[in-house]
């Protein structure tokens, strides 16, 4: 298809971005914050309103039946109590205590956090340092061994569940965390260099190769030029696999198993009866495991901004 | 409960630690050899880990699932090309083929296209603005599924005619007028499939929002500039200028969505267990898996899907020979 | 995907291709001889502690319960116990048995994994073990429901629940003048005589998200008993007989006559697919009610089915009858289902866990909590909570002919996909009774 194409070239800038502060110095070239910002006109607030609205009330939905007997729940519909707000007697908070109150959920919240952080740190770099040799690096099979791991995204995680099991086994590994950890790492893999290697790609080659000939050996080059200057992309995969980690259910079923070290979202999933009792604590548990990973997006919002690349990189 | 959170802290440092360590030493290991040595041999040092545990974690589960996909469902005799043959010979997977299909044509392009569209659009909004935006988009992948479809369950959820509908599109359909519709069992033009799709693109679409919004961001505004200099309106700007710079982007988000969404099972497995013709092949290999306890079914559907890949993979090499080339 | 940096000499090409094949052969040699899994193979490792360890999958207020009596219990008796509840039971049962990393008592919701796993080897036949003097079917209430046909018992029932029952407002009924029917004609008069008097007889839903379906089978389950006795009962579900034989037939006819005949449901034909079986019934209990006759499980009467009002007054709000028998003096035949413990192993500290949990003295302590119907026909039953409990244990001891759930005891492509799915396909009237039966058996696995 289409080769990356680079537009009208204007002046060159000239240097990498080894020396940080000169980035704010760049500000007449760089879009900085607020270049595009504020030209929304009336159709583009329109347009993203209608959208944010859809997207927003089932989770709106959700909440309010949270708040609701379960009862009133499976009588009326969550849009009714909208009528008359201020009538206390259709609010509780019923589901939440009992879903913070359950025994061990603030263990299981502590363990969440023990199983997800190793979990995303950990494939980000090795996923950084295998996403540097594919991009910038030559050897042998290099683009076999990418393809061949792009194609493993298709398989479904489960088929690894039984030979790991049995394999764990040997070792007494089950039950413990380095289980969890290695599943999710392994699992992670091919979508972390996948996104990273895109994303290294996308830097040009002069950039690389004017460190080179500053003497630059690849691991300098790896530390400190491509991976400050791959933030963003780091930045997003670590959501992704944050999120991931920290919602998976199967994975901490099957390798933990519930008892002590089991996570937020076994904890939750024994909270429902085997006819389906007790769906309402779900909604409650729901608002309570979505919290943080809102936290860790909201805080990683800041390495999104504009012209982390620009500017140093094209043209 | 602080020995927990000590354990967890110290689990935390120990395996990122570990990590960096292990790194450094191979290395310092590589930087040891001579010279030529040290250019071969780094790659594959940097490259090591991340094989290594796709080696044990997926190649080697793959392979012995292609095994098992020639054996029977508890995986100890030869059955040759039985499987497959049951499988595709069968209405039902067939069925579930075409399903499939369609999940994946629409659920990938309207991932990109509204991700694509949040990400332009909110870009011209003041900071404060763009990060609501952008976090109510997101917002759903943050719900896991399971909370997901208890949402969803109050949008679809249909009451017998008379009684209060505690579903909110049956409650705006009665409000017009109209008998309530038992929306997933709708199996005309495969209606149920597309509300079910809608809530994967409910759900993916703060993923496609996210990484486009970092490549919308590196594009430079020289770019944009020089272009609207040259008289470009804003449609010509973005679809001449901005589109053709964040298309490697483009392409990711796209696999990977696609990719998702041939493996997609849960959302089909809570709302309706593939019943009223929705399921699809994630959701038949998790049967056959777990409910049938048919190894060999399992293994010959994944086998399907790693073979339905090639095309997008061979895609893919072109793009990379493309950006290869113009680098 | 050749570099075009690199040279582009034959031998270069010829090497690199010798050393793949190369590291294929190696892979395959490795990997070859590892191929097929044996059956039965393997240590397992779950039985070398001293720990023993109960995996079961209800949860909540049950299992609460459960530890509360059963911890104590082995802290008294010096038996170091770890009871694991775990959602999603049967998957997890299964990858645990696939990965060796077995637990020593099983606690399983449905015979029929309890079967499938049998086929492995790693489950003891209880035979073995415990006294079959007292532990033997005219004692217990569903005893051989995880038993093959060579006699071998892979579980007993630690606790039970009653399937064949119908439900209904009990002031109203009686308010009506309505009589309990002893018989299938008086029930269908009874149905005919509600609709007469302006209101749907019936409220029947069978939705239940992913396993949708499911309460149709037990309606199937019931009156193929009725239809056919035991015999043919036991012959269909282990498929000596096939799924379409005419006797299944006659049932689904019989069924098609309450739910598809105009009026006799709730909401009519189309609602039945997309009630959800939880709450189908609660109609029955608004005033005026809105149906009057509900067949449901046991299970029904706790919070999160019945609304919490009727479950709190539930022996004035809520009456029960055996949904009855073709004729009368044929006998009560009851249809129930229960959780049952399997053996791993068979070390004595395991047996005596499994020897308390199937005991009296365990139902004891369980029962007064409700929810709970001991296995024992001899049970003391002013220790069940409410009167409701207590005519339905009544209803399972003395039920002339007790069997299992009989989707439970099929195989998983049976029991937990096509059969509810046929279900669903017939009631929506996609496809017709023979069609459905016949893919149902069909898709009977042959192993």
């Amino acid at each position: 298809m289409t080769t990356v194409s680079q537009g009208p070239q204007p002046t060159p800038v000239p240097g990498p971005v080894t020396d940080r502060k000169t980035m704010g110095g760049r500000r007449r070239h760089l879009a900085g914050v607020g270049e595009n910002a504020g030209k929304a006109n009336w159709i583009v607030k329109a347009v993203l309103l209608t959208i944010c609205f859809l997207w927003i009330v089932p989770v709106i939905g959700l909440f309010i039946t949270s708040v609701r007997e379960p009862d009133a729940a499976n009588a009326t519909g969550w849009w009714t109590v909208l009528k008359s707000p201020l009538d206390v007697t259709q609010w509780t908070l019923a589901n939440y205590t009992e879903v913070a109150t359950e025994s061990n959920m603030f263990r299981a919240f502590i363990n969440s956090f023990a199983i997800t952080l190793p979990a995303t740190l950990i494939p980000i770099l090795i996923a950084a340092f295998a996403a540097y040799a594919f991009t910038f690096m030559q050897f042998k099979g290099r683009d076999v061994l990418f393809i061949v791991i792009v194609s493993l995204l298709v398989v479904p995680n489960q088929v690894a569940l039984v030979p790991l099991l049995q394999l764990y086994g040997q070792f007494g590994l089950n039950g413990t965390f380095p289980a969890v950890w290695l599943a999710h790492i392994g699992f992670g893999m091919p979508l972390a260099i996948f996104i990273l290697r895109s994303y290294m790609a996308t830097l040009p080659k002069e950039l690389i190769e004017s460190a080179k000939v500053d003497g630059a050996t690849h691991f300098t080059t790896f530390w400190r030029l491509v991976i400050p200057v791959s933030v963003p992309a780091l930045a997003s995969f670590a959501i992704f696999q944050f999120l991931w980690v920290w919602n998976d259910l199967l994975v901490a079923l099957i390798f933990l198993g519930p008892g002590e070290n089991e996570p937020m979202t076994v904890n939750l999933a024994g909270l429902i009866g085997q006819q389906g009792q007790g769906w309402q604590l779900i909604t409650a548990g729901g608002f309570f495991t979505m919290v943080i990973p809102l936290i860790v997006f909201l805080s990683l919002q800041r390495f999104f901004i504009r012209g982390m690349v620009a500017g140093s990189v094209k043209g | 409960m602080t020995a927990k959170v000590m354990t967890a802290l110290i689990s935390i440092v120990a395996g990122v630690g570990g990590a960096l360590v292990l790194y450094y030493l191979l290395n310092k290991l590589a930087e040891r050899l001579p010279g030529r040595w040290e250019d071969r041999i780094k790659p594959y040092v940097y490259i090591l880990p991340a094989v290594a545990a796709i080696g044990l974690f997926l190649i080697y589960p793959a392979y012995q699932t292609i095994v098992y996909s020639f054996a029977n469902r508890t995986s100890t005799e030869w059955v040759g090309l039985d499987n497959y043959q049951q499988l595709l010979t069968s209405e039902a997977f067939l069925q579930t083929l075409f399903n499939t299909l369609l999940w994946i044509v629409i659920v990938p392009t309207a991932t990109v296209i509204l991700g694509l569209a949040v990400a332009v659009l909110a870009d011209r909004l003041r900071p404060r603005g763009e990060k609501l935006t952008k976090t109510i988009i997101f917002l759903p992948m943050a719900i896991s599924m399971v909370g997901a479809a208890t949402i969803w369950r109050f949008v679809y959820e249909a009451r017998p005619a008379g009684q209060p509908q505690i579903g909110l599109q049956n409650a705006i359909v009665t409000a017009l007028g109209f008998d309530p519709v038992v929306w997933l069992q709708q199996e005309r033009f495969h209606l149920n499939s597309f509300w079910l799709m809608v809530i994967l693109i409910w759900a993916q679409v703060g993923f496609s929002m996210v990484l486009l919004s970092a490549a919308v961001k590196g594009v430079p505004t020289e770019t944009l500039e020089a272009a609207r200099i040259d008289g470009a309106n804003e449609r010509q700007a973005f679809f001449r200028v901005v589109v053709p710079q964040i298309w490697p982007t483009v392409t990711v988000v796209f696999i990977t969505v696609l990719i998702g969404v041939m493996k997609v099972f849960d959302v089909v497995y809570v709302m309706t267990n593939g019943n009223f013709n929705t399921n699809v092949i994630g959701l038949e290999f998790y049967n056959q898996l777990f409910t049938n306890g048919n190894a060999g079914f399992a293994a010959a559907i994944v086998v399907m899907l790693m073979v339905a890949i090639i095309p997008v993979m061979i895609y893919q090499v072109r793009q990379f020979r493309a950006q290869e080339a113009g680098r | 995907m050749i570099d075009t940096s690199r040279s582009t000499g034959a031998g270069k090409h010829r090497r690199r291709r010798a050393i793949r094949a190369a590291a294929v052969a190696v892979v395959v040699g490795l990997t070859g001889s590892a191929c097929l899994a044996e059956p039965g193979a393997g240590r397992n490792r779950g039985a070398e502690d001293d720990v023993v360890e109960v995996m079961y999958g209800f949860s909540g207020d049950q299992s609460q319960s459960f530890q509360d009596i059963v911890q104590p219990w082995a802290d008294q008796n010096g038996i170091k116990v770890k009871l694991s509840s775990t959602p999603d039971f049967d998957k997890l049962i299964r990858s645990r048995v696939a990965g060796n990393n077995l637990p020593d008592i099983a606690i399983y919701p449905q015979p029929g994994i309890t079967l499938d796993i049998a086929l492995s080897g790693r489950l003891i036949d209880l035979n073995t073990v415990v006294d079959t003097n007292r532990y033997n079917k005219n004692n217990m209430y569903l005893f051989d429901a995880a038993s093959d046909a060579a006699g071998k018992v892979w579980a007993i029932p630690m606790s039970t629940s009653v399937k064949s029952l119908v439900w209904y407002p009990k002031k109203a009924f009686q308010a009506k003048g309505y009589t309990v029917p002893k018989t299938h004609q008086e029930l269908l008069a009874l149905t005919d005589r509600i609709k007469a008097d302006g209101t749907p007889p019936w409220c029947v839903g069978i939705e239940s998200q992913a396993a949708t379906g499911w309460p149709a089978t037990d309606w199937v389950e019931d009156y193929v008993l009725r239809f056919g006795g035991v015999e043919k009962y036991r012959q269909w579900t282990s498929h000596q007989i096939p799924f379409n034989a005419p006797v299944v037939q006659q049932a689904l006819d019989e069924i098609g006559k309450i739910w598809f005949t105009e009026g006799n449901v709730f909401g009519g034909r189309q609602a039945i697919t997309s009630n959800a079986f939880a709450t189908a019934g609660n109609p029955m209990f608004e005033n005026p009610p809105n149906c009057f006759l509900h067949r449901q499980a046991s299970f029904m009467a706790q919070p999160g089915s019945f609304p919490d009002r009727i479950v709190e007054a539930i022996d004035e709000e809520a009456g029960v009858f055996p949904l009855p028998p073709i004729e009368a003096g044929a006998g009560q035949p009851v249809l129930g289902a229960g959780d049952l413990a399997g053996l791993f192993n068979d070390n004595p500290d395991t047996v005596r866990v499994l020897e308390f949990i199937t005991s009296k003295e365990f139902g004891n302590q369980m029962a007064p909590k409700g929810g709970f119907t001991s296995p024992w026909k001899d049970f003391d039953q002013s220790k069940y909570p409410n009167d409701t409990m207590r005519d339905i244990a009544k209803i399972a001891y003395s039920a002339s002919e007790a069997v299992f759930d009989g989707s439970d005891t099929m195989p998983g492509e049976v029991g937990s996909g096509s059969f509810w799915r046929g279900m669903v396909a017939w009631v929506t009237g996609q496809k017709d009774t023979a069609t459905v039966l016949k893919e149902i058996d069909e898709s009977w696995p042959d192993y």
